[in-house]
């Protein structure tokens, strides 16, 4: 599955989804990943077909438990896991 | 840039807060004296808390407190307390913190390059700590428009 749309949430929409967003963007880069639109937003637009990845902090693992391709992480500051993660996630998605 | 949303009146440093819900009023009230947010931002962040968990605590001792925009919210802009004591964020004792970074945000976007310059200085552990150490706001005022610089480069 092409990978085209990672969507990374929390509650507010402005905190914490930005700053997994950011380190998306930046890991994303360093992976030499182009082409992947990435966006920020709350956990209530996070439904399926809304991206092909969900990227939450550890703290909202329950809402996002219904989804298919989501990263839950333990540290959102952590671009060692992020990248980890993320690199799990292309290899299981056949990228 | 951070010194664009941040006034060196804004910036306190305490020795000791009581429990997180204190925390949350103290950390936001700047803002309120100020005119950039509502004083209904503090109850919604504290009901936000209530239903989440303390959602803002992004790494150790660095609590990013904020709401949603619709929660009261006028202007963008930050506040910063640095409390000695760390303050629980959890009921259970956990989520502690010493450096209190309140923002306002209007929107999603609106704030993006700030939030760039945030993340770098919470990933940087020295800086935190030099930050909790501070005994003076010119120091940790000092510190954040350093991030600015450290981001653009």
């Amino acid at each position: 599955m092409a990978v085209s749309k990672i969507m990374c949430c929390c509650g507010s929409g402005i905190g914490s989804s930005l700053m997994i967003r950011l380190n998306v963007e930046k890991v994303l880069k360093k992976m030499g990943k182009t082409g992947i639109e990435v966006v920020h937003s709350t956990t209530s637009d996070a439904q399926p077909g809304a991206a092909d990845i969900f990227v939450v902090g550890g703290d909202l693992a329950d809402f996002v438990e219904k989804l298919p391709h989501k990263i839950v992480l333990h540290n959102i500051m952590s671009a060692q896991e992020l990248e980890e993660k993320l690199t799990a996630m292309f290899a299981e998605l056949g990228e | 840039m951070i010194t664009d949303m941040l006034k060196k009146e804004n910036i306190q440093i305490i020795d000791s807060i009581p429990d997180w819900r204190e925390a949350i009023r103290i950390s936001v009230q700047p803002l309120v004296d100020t005119g950039y947010v509502e004083p209904r931002y503090i109850d919604g962040i504290i009901a936000n808390t209530e239903e989440l968990g303390p959602y803002y605590v992004l790494v150790d001792d660095v609590a990013l407190i904020h709401g949603r925009p619709e929660q009261g919210v006028l202007e963008k802009q930050l506040a910063v307390t640095v409390v000695k004591e760390p303050v629980a964020f959890a009921e259970d004792g956990s989520h502690k913190a010493r450096l209190l970074v309140t923002l306002a945000a209007t929107d999603g976007e609106a704030h993006i390059d700030v939030m760039r310059a945030l993340a770098e200085l919470f990933m940087d552990a020295d800086k935190i700590e030099q930050l909790v150490n501070s005994t003076d706001v010119d120091t940790i005022y000092q510190i954040f428009s350093d991030a600015d610089t450290a981001e653009a480069e």
